[in-house]
């Protein structure tokens, strides 16, 4: 997948292209908005991430601009550190397929775009596995494959779970979980409780034993959580 | 007290305190000038007594007997001329008094004027006599004139003076009008004053100077905000996802990682600080609409929805009672939502295990809407209770996590509602009072 990348913070865009490269994405980077339009003018993108503070233009500019020429298939997230309701609203209007607003997590940002590629390239029926179960991520159920039995969590949980497969290879910190779980409330402002990611995972963990004994959801110690890829081998 | 209402009291009491004087003065001034006026045709009476006992002798003035004397009185009986012989040797002094007189056998008191005359070598007294009554009957006359007079020039003064106050003071009112029009940065295009008292105009023009400095203030406020959120968040940025990165290394040693989760953690509280003091600007800003009418039912059930969790966890009990219709007609929604969050967070986050949150919310005898929510934590320090909605300021234990400004964005938000918040917290919990109109 290609993504183009425009972000004027030179430390900023190399953060971000060393982890979407780590992802498997290819990056390329413009710095500036003529430079960005020159970019979207000749090559096709998958991606184009879009910061709105550009020196020599207003991103939503140049967003309207993308969205008339070549890259009409691309999809656009804005990321922005000016975060203002209206910013949001009218970079969404302008056609920009989801709205990230500074800082944010480079794992929240790598969900997003999957989600989208989901979206647009349809997969209704999407179902995420772990061991004996099977997350539908679009009905937002749970089943225990061997017996069919649904497995019922709270929004929460099943949020919580459906980052863990996400990601599945990945250690995900408390906070990554907090502002992923929290960060999507529709509120700002919330006050942010990662202690309390530990009492979902408890409850997550107690609903899965109640119908495989294996530790699916494991602990990795001093950094967070991580869901196990196969069960470990019978002693 | 208004300033018209003052000045009418004013100009009515001055009025009212130079009429008393004046009714007051009014008898001794009347009585002084009408004995002036008396004692004056007396003396030309006694000069015309003069002329004629010159010319035609005493004879006229002493028809009966030469020592007894007479005095002839007009026909009301009111006034007298006396003439009659003197001593020689006590002759009595000129004299002008009021002095008792035999009248018919009655004494009466009369304005007596008495002077000596030398007729053909031999001494005479002359006197000259008005009765008082028919001097204060002029008195009577007199004052009452002058009262009407009084009374009609105060009445008529004040109500000259109420009318050109009430128009004077016209354009005071024009003036508070159009400032309480104001109500954020933005101030309503205000019509020119229209007045020919230079004072007003003066006023008129300071506020106007007033409303474009606030203007402008929060113009910069506006851009400040704006450049804290690009060079702060930027920052923030840069390291949030280095940190990322760095925890995506294979070959990190166990005691690196464990720092660089701890940094995360640091780094997401100031992002959250940072995050919370900028909305709190913005709104303060006025920065954000109120484009929804809301259903403050379904937002506490949203947010008691997005808790649900933490209420189970604790084992928390909730019980709503929200009578009526509890709607904001113009409103933010997710901001709206963020209060009630931050509010029922806390009430849940400083509760007991096993305790409970009541919601109770009714219409008020005022138009109004009052809410009510109660939880059964521990009291907040008594000294403690008039800071909580201030930035920084937590009640309570210090929990790990949360920035100490949760109550203080609900201030903001509330107060961007005209929604009047206020908490006070006892042994049985601590309650939180909203109330709008």
């Amino acid at each position: 997948m290609n993504v183009l990348i425009i972000e004027d913070d030179r430390a900023l865009a190399r953060e971000l292209g060393l982890y979407l490269h780590n992802d498997g994405f290819l990056c390329d980077f413009a710095r500036t908005g003529a430079e960005a339009a020159e970019k979207l003018f000749v090559n096709e993108y998958d991606f184009v991430l879009l910061d709105l503070g550009l020196p020599d233009q207003d991103g939503l500019t140049l967003l309207a601009n993308a969205r008339r020429e070549r890259n009409q298939q691309a999809s656009i997230l804005i990321l922005s550190a000016r975060g203002t309701l209206d910013d949001r609203i009218r970079g969404l209007d302008l056609g920009a397929d989801d709205y990230l607003p500074k800082p944010y997590s480079l794992l929240e940002l790598t969900s997003r775009m999957k989600a989208i590629t989901r979206r647009k390239h349809g997969a209704p029926h999407d179902v995420l596995e772990i061991g004996p179960f099977a997350l539908h991520v679009g009905e937002r159920i749970v089943r225990h494959t061997p017996t069919g039995h649904e497995v019922v969590f709270t929004r929460k949980e099943f949020d919580l779970l459906h980052y863990l497969l996400l990601h599945r290879r990945r250690v995900l910190t408390r906070v990554q979980l907090a502002e992923h779980i929290w960060g999507g409330s529709g509120g700002e402002g919330l006050e942010p409780d990662s202690n309390f990611i530990d009492v979902h995972v408890k409850n997550l963990r107690k609903k899965l034993a109640a119908h495989d004994p294996t530790e699916w959801v494991e602990t990795v110690r001093g950094v967070g959580y991580r869901v196990r890829a196969t069960a470990p081998d019978a002693p | 007290m208004k300033l018209r209402q003052k000045l009418m009291l004013l100009s009515t009491l001055s009025k009212a305190v130079i009429a008393a004087v004046l009714l007051l003065a009014l008898p001794t001034v009347v009585q002084t000038l009408a004995l002036r006026h008396t004692d004056a045709a007396m003396r030309r009476e006694l000069d015309q007594v003069r002329e004629r006992i010159a010319a035609d002798g005493v004879r006229d003035f002493l028809p009966v007997a030469l020592d007894s004397g007479h005095s002839y009185y007009d026909l009301l009986r009111d006034e007298y001329i006396e003439l009659r012989p003197a001593d020689p040797r006590r002759l009595p002094t000129d004299t002008l008094a009021t002095l008792a007189r035999l009248q018919d056998g009655e004494l009466v008191d009369f304005r007596v004027l008495r002077a000596r005359l030398t007729y053909a070598g031999r001494p005479y007294v002359v006197e000259v006599g008005k009765s008082m009554a028919s001097v204060e009957d002029v008195y009577g006359l007199l004052n009452t004139l002058a009262g009407v007079a009084l009374l009609f020039a105060v009445g008529s003064t004040l109500l000259l003076e109420l009318t050109v106050i009430q128009r004077l003071l016209r354009p005071v009112d024009h003036i508070v009008q159009g400032l309480r029009a104001v109500r954020g940065p933005q101030a309503p295009a205000l019509p020119p004053l229209r007045t020919t008292t230079s004072d007003f105009q003066y006023l008129d023009d300071a506020i106007r100077q007033m409303l474009r400095s606030i203007e402008a203030v929060f113009e910069q406020e506006r851009a400040f905000i704006a450049n804290a959120s690009h060079e702060l968040l930027t920052p923030i940025s840069i390291l949030q996802n280095r940190f990322e990165n760095m925890l995506q290394a294979e070959t990190l040693p166990e005691e690196a990682e464990t720092q660089l989760v701890a940094s995360q953690r640091t780094l997401h509280r100031l992002t959250t600080t940072l995050r919370t003091l900028l909305l709190i600007s913005r709104v303060e800003n006025g920065q954000y609409a109120r484009p929804d009418q809301v259903n403050v039912a379904d937002v506490i059930a949203e947010v008691l929805e997005e808790l649900e969790d933490r209420l189970h966890a604790l084992d928390l009990r909730v019980s709503r009672h929200l009578d009526g219709a509890p709607v904001l007609p113009a409103a933010n929604r997710s901001l709206l939502f963020t209060l009630f969050y931050n509010l029922l967070n806390n009430a849940a986050k400083y509760n007991e295990p096993g305790g409970r949150i009541d919601l109770r919310g009714a219409p008020d005898a005022a138009g109004g809407y009052s809410l009510i929510i109660h939880n059964t934590g521990p009291a907040i320090p008594l000294e403690q209770v008039p800071h909580v909605f201030e930035r920084f300021r937590r009640a309570g234990a210090g929990l790990e996590e949360g920035h100490g400004l949760g109550l203080a964005l609900v201030r903001t938000i509330a107060d961007f509602h005209g929604i009047g918040v206020e908490l006070t917290s006892g042994a049985e919990g601590t309650t939180v009072r909203l109330r709008w109109e």
